[in-house]
């Protein structure tokens, strides 16, 4: 009966059983890669002119994704993009993440006025439209990495912290957590190291989608000239190459392709971590 | 004489990806009109998966049927089709849970319930199905029945909630009732309420009831024959005063030991049956309970006994039993 | 009103309320308790859903505030207790619960949920080990249990292990919340075994939470009745079944099914009748008299006191 020692292994063939979450995953994976080693295979600075500008895709073998209205590699920019992409949705998540599981948390656990003033909070940020107050603060405070990252944290945590709070609400009644309750532990132990781990599953999940979207609003700035200029992402891509898109529409489609990809690869992965964190399965 | 109930060698499978498991063993059980058989095991002992079967609610899958007869009024009913049993079920055999609160839809009125019951199953105008709607209520014993009828489920208690159950249930008259676990969930004076009430409305109808339990007490004063069911097969079978008077099977008299009883003598430990049952899927070879009899014996280990009559109207499977 | 004489007495509650704020109203789920436990006594708390015998066990945990009384253990009362002194009660006063399947952290591995109320009062990790070991072996569990997770044991050794959990720190008094309700009848009997064991071996007191007489009547020495927020009688075990004085209480032993078919059948009782009113809306007067088969005017009017009526016992009824 206990074919696995530790839930680790478990949880990595539940995941691995949802074909979809498999091939999201190793996509991933490699786009991860190509982000790491951008450096190693193309050291050059992929915002130099290096050829002829508008050649497509296949034209001269040198630059196999072609090149953009300025002569720049495609293929360069791409890869060099995959890392500030990556890192935009990652870092974006985090904050939410962190912004989401505290106020959730606390809401969850506290209940009463806590929990009052933090749900009209969330309805707060969640009534303004999301794009625009991103590109609000962009425009407020300058277009750098950082506070895009941040603003986008900013419009992504309400979905976290009511998934939060639903968690703690239910879980705050367990008899487990009466029980550290009984035993005198202290409040904020008990939300951090017992009623936490419990409540992260389906955050996590959640979370894994908030990078995508995270992507994708990044993209959106960035295709309307307001992204850090001094970073190649493939949002900025397919903004370059928006004039162009009725002639060279290779320029927009190529990083536009990699955001889908990319997008569709984190939902997968989001299918395969709710299957395998999922505790009603956790028995059959 | 054909019996309202006659289950033979009911056979039913769990196919799951762990591997198949046979959940009901080769059970059979029949029940007389006016009798009740309490069917009576832990969990895990397939009790409740014989109802369903009966009943042919398995969820499929994982569940199946895979072998045996299910004869109501001498029909076997196990090759019906859904839409022959959609006809059956609740007509000529009626069925009451353990929960009554999820039993309910929490969107209907009582009435709108119990109104459905009868417009499915008999001819009865709309009109003439609530007027019975209203007279099911007062037989059930709810008190104030007019008013309750337009009342959702959530403003009623629990056995009030199964005393509607109870009336949708037995609504058109079935000559067999299955009742898994009704008390369970209720408090000990409103399962005397619920268990007077159902050996009233047996008395008056007739009907052949079968009572799942895991309490002794309950079947004490509920059953006239019992079932004892362990790891999927029946184990023994006697009437209720024989089986408590002298338990053959070293499992009934575990249970029956581990059942304290009001008066029993001072300080005396509880027999407790040691170990687990085990799983379904990991039976041990031979006889499912010999790693925790304690009347075990090497044959045990290796053969699995078959039920031997020792005597009129009871039934075992142990090899110890057998040797007296 | 102390019934037990002599003997220290370890746990004593006067005239303890517990309300709660609901959006229908206030739930008066705990009315006016008063009782004493003595060291080394089992008491059996029994009544029906509603009654308040969880609460009051939750209050006495401080898991609940209470709205008036005194709760005193050893005859401290612990409603001033500051945090310090609060751990230092905590270590006297254990609970276990009903839900072998919640009351156990799932993602925590089984010695870490032992050794939780060892970590809380500083221990070192060398002398928890140590400890936890000796605990699994008290209540019989393998000693490799303590790197396995809960939803590898089944229900039964789950209690156990919050048993060992509830043991940890040699508490006076152990406050059991319905521990055996969820549980199949073999494995129900082995737990009580276990709590008859540790008691004659350590001499711990029980505050038996339990709506299951028959079980009740096994393992306590004392038993007290509560209806509806309110203790009805109270008395020792053998007094209560043989000769119970209020009429709830023998509603209640006439109601619970008895594992013998002939006893069963020859016995004669009467059901008792109507359903428990709503606590948000009790009866004035005697929480009981709506359903009582001996009520009269007077019931509706004058709410009983708990008074002696002989053998020891004490019941809340004008005509007993």
């Amino acid at each position: 009966m206990h074919r696995f020692e530790f839930p680790r292994f478990e949880f990595v063939g539940r995941f691995a059983r949802n074909r979809g979450a498999l091939i999201g995953a190793v996509l991933i994976l490699v786009v991860a890669l190509m982000a790491l080693l951008a450096p190693l295979f193309f050291p050059v600075d992929p915002l130099r002119i290096v050829g002829q500008p508008e050649l497509w895709p296949g034209e001269d073998p040198d630059f196999p994704l072609g090149t953009d209205s300025l002569g720049r590699d495609m293929l360069s920019m791409i890869v060099h993009g995959a890392r500030a992409t990556l890192l935009i949705g990652l870092f974006a998540s985090a904050v939410a993440t962190l912004i989401g599981v505290s106020v959730g948390a606390i809401a969850g656990y506290f209940g009463g006025w806590i929990d009052e003033i933090a749900m009209r909070a969330a309805e707060l940020f969640q009534t303004i439209p999301n794009l625009i107050f991103v590109l609000t603060i962009v425009v407020i405070l300058g277009s750098t990495l950082t506070n895009i990252v941040i603003a986008i944290g900013i419009v992504s945590w309400t979905p976290i912290a009511r998934m939060t709070r639903a968690e703690f609400l239910s879980l705050r009644d367990r008899e487990f957590v009466q029980a550290c309750r009984a035993m005198g532990m202290g409040d904020l132990k008990i939300i951090a190291a017992e009623i936490l781990p419990n409540a992260l599953p389906p955050v996590i999940v959640l979370s894994s989608l908030v990078v995508a979207g995270a992507i994708l609003f990044e993209s959106a700035v960035s295709f309307l000239g307001l992204g850090d200029p001094n970073v190649a992402s493939w949002g900025r891509l397919v903004g370059d190459g928006r004039l162009l898109i009725r002639s060279s529409w290779y320029i927009c489609a190529i990083p536009g392709v990699a955001i889908m990809i990319t997008v569709l690869c984190l939902n997968l992965i989001g299918d395969g971590l709710n299957d395998a964190l999922n505790p009603k399965l956790r028995d059959r | 004489m054909v019996l309202p109930l006659e289950v033979r060698g009911l056979s039913t499978t769990l196919f799951t990806r762990r591997g198949e498991m046979k959940a009901v063993d080769g059970l059979s059980l029949s029940v007389g009109a006016g009798e009740t058989v309490a069917l009576v095991g832990e969990s895990g002992c397939g009790k409740s998966l014989s109802a369903l079967s009966v009943m042919r609610l398995l969820p499929d899958p994982p569940a199946r049927i895979v072998g045996g007869e299910v004869r109501l009024n001498g029909r076997d009913i196990v090759p019906l089709p859904e839409e022959g049993m959609l006809a059956i079920r609740g007509k000529e055999i009626g069925m009451i849970f353990q929960d009554p609160m999820s039993s309910l839809n929490p969107v209907a009125t009582v009435e709108k319930q119990i109104v459905e019951v009868l417009l499915a199953h008999t001819d009865l105008g709309r009109w003439q199905a609530r007027a019975r709607a209203h007279e099911l209520l007062e037989l059930v014993g709810m008190p104030d029945a007019a008013r309750r009828l337009d009342e959702y489920p959530h403003r009623l208690s629990g056995g009030m909630c199964q005393r509607v159950v109870i009336a949708m249930a037995i609504a058109c008259s079935p000559s067999v009732l299955i009742a898994d676990e009704p008390t369970t969930a209720l408090d000990v004076t409103v399962q005397a309420q619920v268990l007077a009430l159902l050996k009233k409305l047996q008395a008056d109808a007739g009907m052949a009831m079968v009572f799942i339990t895991h309490d002794l007490g309950v079947v004490a004063e509920t059953a006239d024959r019992v079932v004892v069911m362990y790891a999927g097969r029946k184990v023994e079978e006697a009437t209720v005063d024989d089986l408590f008077e002298m338990p053959l099977h070293p499992y009934t008299a575990g249970l029956i030991g581990a059942t304290p009883v009001p008066g029993a003598a001072r300080a005396e430990r509880l027999a407790d049956i040691p170990g687990m049952v085990p799983p379904l899927n990991a039976l041990p070879q031979g006889c499912a309970f010999a790693p925790r009899c304690p009347r075990v014996m090497e044959r045990c280990r290796q053969e699995r006994p078959e039920l031997t009559r020792p005597s009129e109207g009871r039934l075992v499977a142990c090899f110890a039993a057998e040797r007296g | 009103m102390n019934d037990v004489s002599d003997t220290a007495v370890l746990l004593s509650l006067r005239d303890v309320h517990v309300h709660f704020n609901t959006p229908n109203g206030v739930v008066r789920a705990v009315s006016g308790v008063s009782l004493d436990l003595a060291v080394g006594e089992t008491l059996g708390l029994v009544g029906e859903s509603g009654c308040g015998k969880s609460t009051l066990g939750k209050a006495i945990m401080k898991l609940v505030p209470i709205a008036g009384g005194e709760i005193r253990i050893e005859g401290a009362d612990i409603a001033p207790l500051d945090r310090k002194q609060l751990i230092d009660m905590r270590r006297k006063v254990q609970m276990i619960f009903q839900d072998p399947y919640g009351s156990l952290n799932p993602r925590s591995t089984v010695g870490r949920s032992v050794a939780q109320p060892l970590a809380l009062a500083g221990w070192k990790p060398a002398a928890m080990a140590e400890r936890v070991e000796t605990l699994l072996r008290w209540v019989g569990l393998p000693s490799d249990a303590k790197q396995r997770y809960p939803h590898e044991f089944s229900g039964g050794q789950r209690q156990r292990i919050g048993i060992a959990r509830a043991l940890a720190l040699s508490p006076r008094l152990i406050i059991c919340d319905e521990p055996v309700s969820a549980l199949d009848v073999s494995v129900r009997a082995q737990v009580i075994n276990l709590l008859e064991d540790l008691k004659g071996q350590f001499g711990v007191s029980y505050l038996f939470i339990s709506h299951d007489l028959s079980v009740v009547e096994h393992i306590a020495d004392r038993v007290a009745v509560m209806y509806l927020g309110m203790l009805v009688e109270t008395g020792g075990r053998d007094q209560i079944w043989r000769s119970p004085q209020h009429p709830y209480t023998k509603a209640l032993l006439a109601a619970a099914p008895i594992a013998n078919p002939r006893i069963a059948r020859t016995r004669q009782r009467t059901v008792l009748q109507g359903e428990l009113p709503s606590p948000l809306d009790p009866p004035a007067g005697c929480p009981f008299h709506s359903r009582c088969p001996i009520a009269q005017a007077r019931c509706q009017a004058e709410k009983p006191v708990l008074r002696p009526v002989g053998g020891g016992a004490l019941a809340a009824c004008h005509f007993v």
